[in-house]
């Protein structure tokens, strides 16, 4: 009853004018910057994240986290009129939803992809609601080893739960802390890692690795492709919405088990586009009418948009409580908080009460605005992207390179982000993960602090990761989660080779 | 034609060298234990080698696993896509270095326009110019967060 009191009163905070304005323009901009190719939820924060230097936290986090719902419920609308994903969280959605809007079935596609995406990201604010401040409490007993512990294990369910080969999984990895180290070392107040660059004296910033890695290099890679947007005529009709809505309690398995399936892939880091793959594997293995799946089944829209935005919303969870974020879009957001003073983790529950649960409050708030207004605005933004690439391709650019000049008015940070945009080229074609590299960024300094201080406090030993129950299961969950797919692979060649079961 | 198999060695090539940029550059501070526990270098030393380590075994992988990569990793007719993306885009950065973010975009928009999608060249200037001028106007004026500027916006004395 505690965690009402306290979102009662999150709800007076969020519930002013100013904030349910800026609500309205976070989501705008999202469902923009999800709808055009090349910029999406962690890149459209980044950029936005400069602008808010100056605004008060509260304000600038419900602007930046209503971005981040608009760009989830973008992402899904081109998914169904034009096939292409604007995230790649709703690839999962062009599955069913395109061959639904195919078949003249657009509206009903929309309603369902946006009544069920808010129905799962509500799950994932309630269990936020529910669960933070009881995992604030817990973790306010951590000191450095099982901070470190935690990012251990974070890292290591990269590796062990991600799609990707582990190696370069590591080699992400292992990349966001080394971009991280450079600069000025938080410990010792030294500098390090600059090969006697003046530019690299003030380190690499997170914001520019996004931008160039999310938005230049996933612009590069659909210019590739060739673009070709055979978008498919809506016009939302009202009445087709109502009875679209009557029809959504026929799939409450598949929205309940979605959004289970969302929220855990949330809080562990497994992300929002695992989330919502795994989610519609799971619905067509236990659907009654597999075969229509893939040719416009309706709880292929619901199954993938349920736990994607369970998971986008659940994410929050572990970057508010715990200072871990679960997805590359709620790592920018805690790099946000850091660069306005907030310390995010338990004592921010403790410092801050206001600026949590007005957080939290206004993520109740923030997606009603989103389903509202993603409805209301669907023509606008499917005429938007019959505008010739021609010109919107280089808009994008410029405002990626802009976004990349106003983080800290650096010109060096130009040559950067074009740089990590010919990486995330790249990375992308090759299948090597981005998150974790963006994660390790944000992540690097804190990590190696909990490390060296560990150290201190045991001399050396690395036995003080053992050193008492908690600590320990921890890192023996990590170091299983790690060494995983090690152990299958090794098991696999001793037994008999099994059917896969990879979970995407 | 470039081969998803150069592509794999080629990347793995660079994840290693930056790997051992990271080790290199950390042996300058120290990787052992000092007065204040480990010293500075230490962290990237060990992150350095394990991305060393981890390249390698991509690079070993590549190498055995070759005939499965011989897949086309980039065709004549997409690398052309992509340089016609790129270049001009690396041309607007060195620009803007030069002259400021505002006159970078304005050419850069008015020459990708009338070159790549075939607009009138009245068109494409006043739309290159059109956009400069919101963006001069959204971030200075109303965000109050200065851009790059050159030559010209000390001519007219915009700072």
């Amino acid at each position: 009853m505690e965690n009402f009191a306290s979102l009662l009163h999150g709800f007076g905070v969020a519930l002013t004018t100013y904030h349910v304005m800026l609500m309205m323009i976070g989501v705008f901009l999202g469902i923009l910057v999800g709808v055009l190719p090349g910029l999406g939820a962690p890149n459209g924060v980044s950029l936005l994240l400069p602008l808010t230097f100056t605004m008060d936290p509260v304000a600038a986090i419900i602007l930046l986290t209503s971005m981040y719902w608009g760009a989830l419920f973008g992402g899904s609308t081109t998914s169904i009129l034009f096939n292409i994903p604007g995230e790649p969280s709703s690839v999962a959605t062009t599955f069913d939803g395109y061959p639904m809007a195919r078949q003249g079935q657009a509206t009903q596609a929309l309603t369902l992809a946006f009544l069920s995406a808010g129905f799962g990201a509500l799950v994932g604010v309630i269990l936020i609601t529910v669960l933070s401040s009881w995992v604030a409490k817990f973790a306010l007993r951590f000191s450095s080893p099982e901070y470190f512990a935690v990012y251990f294990l974070a890292f290591a369910s990269f590796i062990g739960l991600g799609a990707a080969s582990p190696l370069k999984t590591i080699v992400s990895m292992g990349l966001g802390f080394a971009f991280a180290a450079v600069g000025m070392d938080t410990v010792s107040g030294g500098l390090r890692l600059t090969y006697g660059f003046n530019e690299l004296l003030s380190g690499i910033s997170f914001l520019i690795a996004v931008i160039g890695l999310f938005g230049i290099g996933e612009l590069m890679l659909t210019i590739e492709e060739g673009l070709r947007f055979d978008g498919i005529q809506a016009r939302v009709k009202i009445r087709d919405v109502f009875k679209t809505i009557a029809t959504l309690p026929r799939y409450w398995v598949t929205l309940l088990r979605s959004a289970a399936v969302g929220c855990w892939m949330g809080i562990t880091p497994g992300g929002p586009t695992a989330a919502s793959f795994m989610s519609y594997g799971l619905a067509k293995r236990l659907s009654r009418r597999k075969e229509g799946f893939g040719q416009g089944e309706p709880e292929g829209v619901v199954a993938p948009e349920t736990a994607d935005h369970a998971a986008g919303s659940s994410a929050i969870l572990p970057m508010l409580a715990l200072g871990v974020p679960g997805s590359a879009t709620a790592a920018v957001m805690m790099g946000g908080l850091m660069i306005w003073g907030l310390n995010p983790g338990p004592m921010l529950f403790v410092e801050r009460p206001d600026f949590v649960w007005g957080l939290i409050a206004s993520m109740y708030l923030g997606n009603i605005v989103a389903v509202l207004m993603v409805l209301a605005t669907i023509p606008l933004f499917a005429s938007i992207l019959r505008i010739p690439f021609a010109i919107i391709g280089p808009v994008i650019v410029v405002v990626c390179f802009i976004g990349a000049y106003t983080v800290a008015g650096r010109p060096f940070d130009l040559w950067l982000a074009l740089a990590f945009g010919v990486v995330g080229y790249l990375f992308k074609k090759l299948d090597y993960p981005i998150a974790p590299l963006v994660l390790a960024m944000v992540l690097g300094d804190k990590a190696e602090d909990a490390f060296r201080q560990s150290m201190i406090m045991s001399r050396g030993s690395l036995s003080i990761f053992w050193s008492n129950g908690l600590v320990a299961t921890l890192m023996l969950i990590g170091l299983a989660l790690a060494l995983g797919p090690l152990l299958s692979t090794m098991l696999g060649r001793v037994g008999k080779p099994k059917g896969s079961s990879v979970v995407a | 034609m470039i081969s998803r198999y150069t592509a794999e060695i080629g990347t793995a090539t660079l994840t290693a060298g930056l790997g051992l940029a990271a080790v290199i550059g950390a042996l300058e501070f120290g990787i052992g234990w000092g007065d204040a526990g480990p010293e500075s270098g230490a962290f990237p030393f060990y992150i350095g080698l394990l991305v060393v380590a981890a390249s390698i075994g991509t690079l070993t992988q590549a190498t055995v696993g070759r005939h499965g990569l011989q897949s086309v990793f980039l065709h004549k007719e997409e690398a052309k896509r992509v340089a016609s993306f790129f270049l001009p885009m690396l041309a607007f950065v060195v620009v803007a270095r030069l002259l400021g973010l505002y006159v970078a975009t304005a050419l850069y928009l008015a020459l990708v326009m009338w070159v790549q999608g075939k607009y009138r060249l009245v068109i494409s200037v006043t739309s290159g110019i059109a956009a400069a001028v919101i963006f001069y106007f959204v971030l200075e004026v109303a965000f109050q967060v200065p851009l790059l500027k050159g030559p010209l916006e000390a001519a007219l004395g915009l700072y």
